[in-house]
C-alpha cells in the first residue's frame, strides 16, 4: 500500500494533537511524498486518525465514522489521551481510550506527539502491512452495540 | 482483421489503456508541479497508479437509499464518455482514430458527459454534501460550456471546417494563439473549469462540502470518476494545444506543447484562490462569453471583408 488516504476525527481532544496533525500536513513535513492525503469524506479514507479521549458524546459519532469507511480500514490513535484517557481518565463525561470503542492498529504516544512521531507511526503501519502482518479485519457488529 | 484493429484502437492504443496511463502520468506531473510551487517535495511518480489500484481493491459501499443501477452505471458512463471522446482527438500527435465532418461538436458533448455523470451521481446519492456539490457541478457546467465551445469555434471558423483533423492540419502552419489570444485564454480557463481545478473547484471544495458530489462514492466508482477526470485532462490539453499552439504533428510536439500548457495551468492553480460559485458564473458570462463573442464578430467581419 503506497497510497494512504486519511480522515481525521477529534473525539474530544484538547486540540493539541490536532494542531500537530495539521503541522504534519504542512509543506515543511509534506506527507504527500509518502502518498498520504487528508480526505474529507470517510468513504474515501483508508486510515482513521483519532485524537483525544473518547467522550460520551463522541462515542457514537466515532463508531459511525468508523463504520462508514470501506474495508480494508485502519485506525491510528494519536496522543496520550487517546491511548489511556490521559489526564481525562476517570472523568464523568469520558468513556476512556479509543481502543475501548473501536479496534486500533497503531498507537502514537506523546502530549502532543511531534509531527515526526506521527509520520513514524504511519510508516510503521505501512511496514507492518508490507510484511504481511496485517490485522485481519475484525468485523465486529459495533452498530448493534450502539442501540443497546 | 478490421475488427481486430478497431478493437486494438478502442481498448489499447490510442484510446483505452494507454490513454489512461498517459492521463495518470499527466496527473502526476500536475501534482508534482503544484507541490514544487508550494515548496514541497511532492508525490512519487507512481502515486496516481497506486491511488487507482488501491481504490479498485477497496470495498464499494452502496448507501441504502440510492438507485443501484444509477449508482453503479454512472462511473462507467463517465469513463466511457471520456474514452470515446479520445477517438476524435489527435492524441499524442497522431492522427485521430476516427474522424467525420462535425466531430468537434460530438467531442465537446462527450467531454461534458463525465461532468453530467458526476452531477447525476451527486443527486442520486442525496447526501446533503453530494446534493450541494451536484448543484454546483451542474451550475458550473452551464457557466463554462458556452464560452469554451465559442472559444473552440474560433479556430474552426478560420480553418473553415468542423472536423478536428482538418483544423489540426490547418493550424500546423498558423499559430492561432497570435491571432486569437482571447480565444486561447478563454479556452485554457474553460479547460480549468471543466476539470474543476482551483480556482474553479467550488463543486468539490473540501473545506466546505467534504468532497462534493462524490462524497458517498468509495472504491471502484470513485476510481472510475478519477480516471475519467485524468482522461479529460489529456483530451482537453490536446484539443487546446492542437487548436491554438500550432497543431500537433508527432509525439515530441504533443509532449512539449501539452506539458507547457500544463505548466501554465498549474501556475494558475497555485496563484489563484477559490471563487464562489456565483463569481465563477459571473466571470464566464460577463467576461468570457462576451470577449469571445466580440472576437468571433471581428473574425466574421474580417472574413466577409476579405472575400
Amino acid at each position: 500500500m503506497n497510497s494512504i488516504w486519511a480522515v481525521h476525527f477529534n473525539s474530544g481532544s484538547c486540540n493539541g494533537c490536532d494542531i500537530e496533525i495539521l503541522a504534519t500536513l504542512t509543506p515543511r513535513y509534506d506527507v504527500e511524498r509518502f502518498g498520504i492525503k487528508l480526505q474529507g469524506s470517510p468513504r474515501h479514507a483508508d486510515v482513521l486518525i483519532v485524537t483525544g479521549p473518547v467522550t460520551r458524546q463522541a462515542r457514537e459519532r466515532l463508531i459511525r465514522t468508523y463504520e462508514q469507511m470501506p474495508e480494508p480500514k485502519f485506525v491510528i490513535s494519536v496522543g496520550s489521551c487517546s491511548i489511556s484517557g490521559g489526564v481525562f481518565e476517570g472523568c464523568y463525561n469520558c468513556v476512556g481510550s479509543v481502543d475501548a470503542v473501536i479496534p486500533v492498529d497503531v498507537f502514537i504516544p506523546g502530549c502532543p506527539p511531534r509531527p515526526e512521531a506521527i509520520i513514524d507511526g504511519i510508516v510503521q503501519l505501512l511496514t507492518e502491512l508490507k510484511g504481511g502482518k496485517a490485522r485481519t479485519p475484525q468485523k465486529q457488529n459495533i452498530a448493534e452495540e450502539i442501540s443497546t | 482483421m478490421n475488427t481486430f484493429t478497431s478493437l486494438i484502437t478502442l481498448l489499447i492504443f490510442p484510446a483505452g489503456l494507454s490513454l489512461v496511463l498517459v492521463g495518470m502520468f499527466y496527473e502526476w506531473v500536475d501534482r508534482k508541479l503544484v507541490a514544487r510551487f508550494q515548496n514541497r517535495v511532492g508525490p512519487r511518480w507512481f502515486q496516481p497508479f497506486a491511488d487507482a489500484l488501491k481504490l479498485f481493491a477497496k470495498e464499494q459501499i452502496r448507501p441504502a437509499i440510492v438507485n443501484p443501477y444509477l449508482f453503479f452505471g454512472l462511473p462507467v458512463a463517465a469513463l466511457a464518455g471520456a474514452l470515446t471522446a479520445a477517438l476524435y482527438v489527435p492524441l499524442m500527435g497522431l492522427s485521430p482514430a476516427s474522424s467525420f465532418p462535425g466531430d468537434l461538436i460530438v467531442t465537446i458533448y462527450l467531454l461534458s458527459l463525465p461532468t453530467m455523470c458526476v452531477g447525476l451521481a451527486g443527486w442520486n446519492t442525496s447526501g446533503r454534501f453530494s446534493l450541494i456539490g451536484a448543484t454546483r457541478t451542474l451550475t458550473q457546467l452551464f457557466a463554462y460550456e458556452a464560452p469554451f465551445l465559442l472559444a473552440m469555434l474560433g479556430p474552426a471558423l478560420v480553418a473553415g471546417s468542423w472536423q478536428i483533423n482538418t483544423i489540426n492540419r490547418f493550424t500546423q502552419d498558423h499559430w492561432l494563439i497570435l491571432t486569437q489570444p482571447v480565444g486561447f485564454i478563454v479556452a485554457l480557463i474553460g479547460l480549468m473549469g471543466k476539470l474543476e481545478l482551483p480556482p474553479f473547484d467550488a463543486p468539490e471544495a473540501e473545506t466546505e462540502i467534504v468532497a462534493g458530489a462524490l462524497t458517498e462514492y468509495s472504491g471502484r466508482g470513485l476510481a472510475m470518476f478519477k480516471i475519467s477526470r485524468s482522461v479529460e485532462l489529456i483530451i482537453g490539453l490536446s484539443l487546446v494545444s492542437s487548436f491554438y499552439l500550432g497543431g500537433l504533428n508527432g509525439i515530441p510536439s504533443f509532449l512539449f506543447k501539452s506539458l507547457a500548457l500544463l505548466l501554465v495551468m498549474s501556475v494558475l492553480q497555485v496563484l489563484l484562490t477559490r471563487l464562489r460559485i456565483d463569481q465563477t458564473v459571473g466571470l464566464w458570462w460577463r467576461f468570457g462569453a462576451i470577449l469571445v463573442l466580440a472576437q468571433l464578430l471581428v473574425m466574421i467581419l474580417w472574413k466577409g471583408l476579405a472575400l
